[in-house]
């Protein structure tokens, strides 16, 4: 709030010689780490127009320290897409933009999960391809020849600012400008956020998030407003939501709890009628025309909550209403009362099923705060059962915290400031009547007091508020700092390109996932099918652009059994599944030699469990672990595991390689053990294509051999004539036509 | 030629059609001696051959022919020939496809740079570059094995003309041989073949030469590179060759593997690391990527001429192993633009340098001019194929930058050579794309002023707009009362000067100033408030409250006044003066403090 004052404080300062303290402004730079605007002192006759000025550069340096936090990963490696899921999003995208957007919707992938294939247009939410389709198409539409890679991998950064300008209207909706903009800074370099949005993460949630502040926003507008313009704007914001990202039941639960609990509160009024009532319907209808959702909005559990809370506002509505009109007739009042108390009942008890019971109070309510307090909650719990989950909580976190910093620079930074009031919104575009009294008023109003200059000394002496304040930007910046280093470490590696440092500090990039995908896409037959574990699914059909058999889209567990059995089936069994499921060529990742721990043997587990689920006669765990139970995969360890595929094949060749004079030769490196079985032989398989790193080895099915030649000459079969006619005058045997019944089993008459 | 006609009727048909040949193309030229060299040595043939013309005939020649095999002649790449000068420079002749009636192959008219007079001598050198003449064989080789390739040439120089004596060397890439032809009984050295001299041999003669030896260089072939030069009158020209590469020896047999290619020094002896590309020296800003992304694993090194980028595939390239790259660059412009006021002409290499002794299946060249280039004319230096022109557009176009495409088939590195591109450009279309920016700014921020000035609401709220006009008139109240009470900090210090200086008609002048103010302020305020009862506001009875506590003020402040004058005459004394001061003070400091919270509600 203390920008607010700005303009007017300055003209007050120059008038009435006052010592100088800090100017108001200071906080959000500081909190931004952008410049200083410091040059305020020049009379400016409106107020407003400084405030918007502030405003409008801190959102955009926000903007812009949120952009460039997130690319790190470009700076030091390249423009690429991360990770797995990402490949996936990039390559519909990409088919989104060279085939247009039917073609999307009705594509069907027969590149993965061969022989079932995928359609992709009916399981995916398309918001995110959509998203970046259209931005790709508009651009080209001015001639801004941007690659769709581009586009991809920039999305979430850009996205991020947009999300950092609706967390700053979410929160000047609840608390005041000045905490808005302290939020829109927090969430622009929130570790939490950052973590699914540096550039290359092409994911759903990079602009999920936007989307969910965004109706969150809107919402919180038309619960005050009671407009339908700002809840239709609020669907249409759900609408762009639920085709972006499954969290959209986020969203859908999180509403109607708070109109719940607004309910409970007695806090009913039209305006939340008219709101949710709007945006029930409505959001309803947009969510159910995304392929993917469908009709789960009628039928699934999680949308149950909103259908409850819908019909209990119109029978509370109905009530109130017949309250009014029908106050003689006790009896009709009595009996709705009952039919509406049995169907509250039943509601409430779905909903206390739904969520805890969770219960806050804050002070100064009204009814956004209510919803700021059940955002948190539910945020932390869902949070807690789900650690991916975290994402929905960080910018709550960002906006509580933000209101938090601001009312504690309101205290100790604001000499001018009014102590009755507190700091109530600036809500300048509101226009509805003032029906919760001055709650709504204009605060902008609130100025600075000549009288109080001489007032202010007395509360706090003013070392205790430099110190408090100093600790306050001390702890702003050390956050600021925290962030950056956060993302720099954490998250920024692309994942598909590995790197290392030599001990002066230059660095070695390991490119083998990118040297055997490029050699699958350009050294194998266009249709050759790749068997793999399915993590590497998405970036097979990505990069090599192959018929994948499993991929990140586990949806089907009998199928990705089936490829862990091949792989912990000894070969000539393995051989049986591969043939039948016409593999052509296995790839593996192998991370012995350089010490890649994330390489298929360390995940081996997984593949005989999950083949153990469907087909316990053939696999058991039990068989791979040593008599004392453990995981070895050097002499100790158990035969079965010494001769299964996935073992051969990783190992294939390594018992001669030596890495170095202080290790035996075949010295796995991630293991830290030497393996157990050098001589390995293959008979149906052979070695196609190993990465020069030995990350990744590829090997090819042989066709099934030709058959052994025969031994013996083949029988001939002579035409023997069945019939000639030998009438001669000696021997005049009639015969009769078609005479020959053949029995089966029995010989036909031998000459 | 001998073979084309098969049956038992060849002496006589063979006498009759060659004595018809010779009169046709031979006009009294003869091949006096020929040095021919067949370097095979990488992995396209280069066949040179230096010729001593005689001219025995009974006119002066201005031309003559240069003929390739019809078997070799879907292979040719280049043909060449130049007058071997006195010293080193070489001149280079002219050469044009023709026929010859009744022989097969492919003839090329040479004009000679002066005529040659009858019994004169000329050494000219004829230089044919062969693609895709050795063929592996076996065609699969395992990794371990070594790449054999099979010539099959031709032992004589095949020419129209009678040839007096002539000897063949062939160069080879090693010392193995398997086997060769042994026509006159050759001798081999280490890594060559001499044949010959041969004496007298006929027009259009043949004989199979072959060679099957040892052959480990790469056996790299471009199957199709596009080539995008992009000219920027900002002072960039942008190059980008998109390569599809092949390797196109014995294909690789059986398994690959990487553990005896790393351990073993001959492993895979046959395939190809990686090579070197010169670009021109003032490449900046190269970049080497393919569809997933940049190739990391290569080098630029930046010499004096030339920039060399080591281009490491991103796996080796074994035998039928394939890659697909793009390498792109930045140039400055004014090293091959040229301009005389309107008129613009671009020198570049229509080809440039991808490895060493390239071969270039098919070629495209896309030309990318600026926008508003008109009458292009193009020069290039051998024939090309046109393609119809296109249209591309990129930042900030508006019609469309013209686009020359042109493409060839069989290029080595001989075609590695200038083109030069005529146009003419208006220079005032330079200032159409900062023009179109700085109009869309405009444009933009004129929306923003039009949007944020002007009421688009649909319907007419009288509420909020008596309220709009309220809260302005408070604001300007406000002001006003700041502006007021300012004006009694004024008063006091010019009282205060007035005690140190004692100066009265300084004090009444500066009261009189302040008090002409003071009514004005007072007046404005009471019209405001005037204006806002006329607006049914109830904030009216507040700023009546204000002027009221404002008249109050004002009193105090005169009687602080008269307080000092009586002070300055002697009046008071100063004890008294300073207990009068304060309460003085203090009573104003209240009514201040009322009106402030009377403002605070407005």
């Amino acid at each position: 709030m203390a920008e607010h004052h700005t303009a007017t404080d300055s003209k007050h300062k120059a008038s009435l010689n006052a010592g100088g303290s800090l100017h108001g402004n200071s906080r959000p730079n500081a909190a931004c780490g952008g410049g200083g605007k410091g040059g305020l002192s020049g009379g400016l006759a409106q107020p407003a127009g400084w405030q918007s000025l502030l405003s409008f550069t801190i959102l955009f340096l926000a903007w812009l320290a949120g952009f460039s936090s997130r690319l790190f990963a470009v700076i030091r490696f390249e423009s690429i897409i991360h990770e797995f899921d990402p490949w996936f999003n990039y390559r519909s995208t990409h088919h989104l933009t060279t085939n247009g957007f039917y073609e999307f919707l009705n594509w069907f992938d027969e590149r993965s999960w061969y022989p079932l294939g995928r359609i992709v247009g009916g399981t995916v939410y398309p918001g995110l391809m959509v998203t970046a389709g259209l931005i790709h198409y508009v651009l080209n539409l001015l001639h801004l020849t941007v690659h769709i890679r581009d586009v991809c991998v920039f999305l979430a950064p850009v996205f991020s600012g947009l999300t950092s300008i609706s967390t700053f209207l979410l929160t000047r909706e609840l608390w005041n400008q000045g905490a808005g903009l302290l939020a829109a800074c927090f969430i622009a370099i929130v570790p939490g956020y950052i973590s699914r949005s540096v550039a290359g993460s092409f994911d759903n949630e990079g602009i999920a998030i936007f989307a969910l502040q965004f109706t969150y926003y809107l919402w919180v507008k038309s619960i005050k407003t009671g407009s339908v313009f700002w809840s239709i704007g609020c669907c249409l914001s759900y609408f762009y939501m639920v085709s972006a990202w499954g969290g959209y039941v986020f969203i859908i639960n999180l509403i109607p709890l708070h109109v719940f609990v607004l309910l409970l509160m007695q806090r009913y009024s039209k305006r939340v009628y008219i709101a949710y009532s709007t945006f029930y319907i409505v959001g309803l209808v947009l969510s159910m025309q995304i392929p993917f959702v469908g009709f789960q909005p009628i039928r699934t559990s999680e949308h149950t909550a909103a259908a409850g809370v819908f019909a209990l506002l119109q029978a509370y509505a109905l009530l109130q209403y017949l309250k009014n009109r029908l106050t003689k007739q006790e009896f009709q009042t009595l009996f709705f009362l009952g039919v509406s108390l049995a169907a509250g009942v039943v509601f409430l008890t779905v909903i206390y099923l739904t969520y805890t019971g969770l219960w806050f109070c804050i002070k100064n309510v009204n009814d956004e705060r209510v919803f700021v307090a059940l955002y948190a909650i539910s945020a932390v719990y869902f949070a807690g059962v789900m650690v991916r989950l975290m994402l929905t909580l960080t910018p709550v976190v960002c906006m509580l915290s933000a209101i938090a910093f601001s009312s504690v620079f309101e205290h100790y930074l604001g000499d001018d400031m009014k102590r009755e009031n507190p700091p109530i919104e600036d809500s300048s575009d509101e226009d509805d009547k003032r029906s919760s009294g001055n709650l709504y008023d204009k605060a902008g109003k609130v100025r600075k007091h000549v009288s109080e200059q001489e007032k202010a000394e007395e509360g706090l002496g003013p070392n205790i508020k430099s110190i408090v304040t100093m600790l306050m930007l001390m702890l702003l910046m050390m956050f600021a700092v925290h962030c950056t280093w956060v993302t720099s470490n954490a998250y920024s590696s692309p994942s598909v390109v590995l790197a290392s440092y030599n001990n002066d500090g230059t660095r070695n990039i390991l490119d083998d996932f990118r040297e055997a995908y490029y050699w699958l896409r350009q050294n194998t037959d266009e249709h050759a099918r790749v068997m793999s574990w399915w993590d590497y699914g998405y970036q097979i059909a990505g990069m090599a652009n192959r018929t994948t058999l499993v991929d990140n889209n586990t949806w089907n567990n009998s199928h990705i059994a089936l490829v862990g059995k091949a792989m912990s089936s000894n070969e000539s069994a393995a051989y049986e599944i591969m043939r039948s499921l016409d593999v052509d060529y296995v790839l593996i990742i192998f991370g012995g030699v350089i010490g890649y721990s994330g390489d298929d043997i360390n995940k081996f587990l997984w593949m005989v469990r999950i083949a153990e689920g469907e087909h316990p006669k053939d696999i058991r765990e039990s068989d791979y672990f040593t008599p004392q139970g453990e995981f070895r995969v050097d002499k100790a360890g158990s035969p079965v595991l010494l001769n299964c595929l996935m073992y051969k094949m990783s190992y294939y060749r390594f018992g001669e390689m030596q890495l170095d004079f202080r290790t035996p030769p075949g010295f796995d490196r991630t293991r830290n053990a030497e393996i157990g079985n050098k001589d390995i032989k293959f008979k149906h398989l052979e070695e196609a294509f190993t990465s020069e790193h030995w990350l990744v080895r590829i090997y090819k099915v042989k066709k099934l051999e030709n058959r052994e030649p025969l031994e013996h000459k083949l029988r001939s079969i002579v035409p023997r004539q069945k019939y000639t006619s030998k009438k001669t005058s000696k021997r005049k045997r009639g015969h009769i036509r078609n005479k020959l019944v053949l029995k089966k089993g029995k010989k036909l008459n031998k000459k | 030629m001998a073979r084309s006609i098969p049956f038992c009727t060849v002496p006589t048909c063979l006498l009759l059609i060659t004595g018809l040949c010779c009169r046709v193309v031979a006009n009294g030229l003869v091949n006096e001696e020929v040095k021919r060299t067949v370097d095979l040595s990488t992995h396209i043939a280069k066949i040179t051959a230096e010729i001593l013309l005689l001219n025995q005939g009974d006119s002066a020649v201005h031309s003559f022919i240069l003929a390739v095999e019809p078997e070799l002649a879907p292979n040719l790449a280049y043909v060449g020939a130049s007058v071997k000068g006195d010293e080193e420079e070489d001149g280079i002749l002219e050469l044009k496809q023709t026929m010859i009636q009744g022989q097969s192959g492919e003839f090329y008219k040479v004009q000679l740079p002066s005529s040659l007079a009858v019994g004169a001598k000329l050494r000219v050198k004829v230089e044919t570059v062969l693609s895709h003449i050795l063929r592996p064989f076996p065609t699969h080789i395992t990794q371990a094995e070594r790449q054999l390739v099979v010539f099959q040439g031709n032992h004589y120089l095949y020419s129209p003309y009678p040839t007096r004596s002539q000897t063949t060397r062939v160069r080879l890439a090693s010392k193995t041989v398997e086997s060769y032809t042994k026509l006159g009984n050759p001798s081999k050295s280490d890594e060559a073949i001499e044949y010959g001299p041969f004496r007298d041999v006929a027009p259009f003669s043949e004989d199979a030469l072959k060679v099957h030896y040892e052959n480990n260089t790469p056996f790299l072939t471009i199957s199709s590179i596009t080539r995008i030069i992009e000219v920027s009158h900002w002072g960039n020209i942008a190059v980008e060759e998109t390569i599809d590469m092949r390797h196109t020896g014995a294909f690789l047999k059986g398994p690959f593997s990487r553990y005896d290619y790393q351990r073993q020094s001959d492993s895979g002896i046959s395939s190809v690391k990686s090579f070197k590309t010169i670009l021109p020296a003032s490449a900046q800003d190269v970049y080497y990527r393919d569809e997933i992304g940049n190739i990391s694993t290569s080098h630029l090194q930046i010499l004096e001429d030339s920039v060399e980028v080591e281009v490491r595939p991103r796996f080796p390239l074994f035998g039928g192993w394939k890659t697909h790259y793009i390498l792109g660059y930045n140039l400055p412009s004014y090293e091959y633009l040229y301009t005389l006021g309107d008129q613009y002409a671009l020198k570049m290499r229509l080809v440039d340098h991808v490895y060493d002794d390239q071969v270039i299946d098919s070629l495209t060249v896309k030309l990318i001019l600026p926008e508003g280039a008109r009458n292009i004319h193009v020069e290039t230096p051998y024939p090309i194929d046109r393609i119809p022109d296109q249209l591309h557009y990129t930042y900030l176009d508006t019609f469309g930058r013209p686009v020359l495409v042109a493409s060839k088939n069989n290029l080595v590195e001989q075609h590695i050579q200038d083109v030069v591109v005529h146009y003419t450009f208006n220079k005032v279309l330079m200032l159409q794309e900062p023009l179109l920016v700085v109009g869309a700014f405009y444009i933009l921020f004129f929306t923003v002023i039009i949007y944020v000035r002007l009421d688009f609401s649909i319907t007419k709220d009288p509420a909020a707009e008596v309220r709009m006009k309220v809260s302005s008139i408070t604001e300007q109240v406000l002001t006003l009362v700041n502006k007021r009470l300012g004006l009694y900090r004024h008063m006091d210090e010019v009282v205060n000067r007035y005690k140190q200086s004692r100066d009265t008609g300084a004090l009444n002048s500066g009261r009189k100033i302040l008090e002409a103010d003071h009514r004005t302020l007072t007046n404005d305020i009471s019209s405001l408030q005037a204006r806002l009862k006329a607006e049914g506001s109830d904030l009216a009875d507040k700023v009546g409250e204000v002027q009221k506590l404002d008249g109050q003020v004002k009193e105090l402040v005169c009687r602080s006044w008269q307080e000092a004058e009586r002070l300055v005459a002697g009046k008071v004394k100063k004890e008294a003066y300073i207990d009068n001061e304060k309460t003085l003070s203090s009573k104003r400091l209240e009514l201040v403090t009322r009106i402030d919270s009377l403002l605070d509600t407005l």
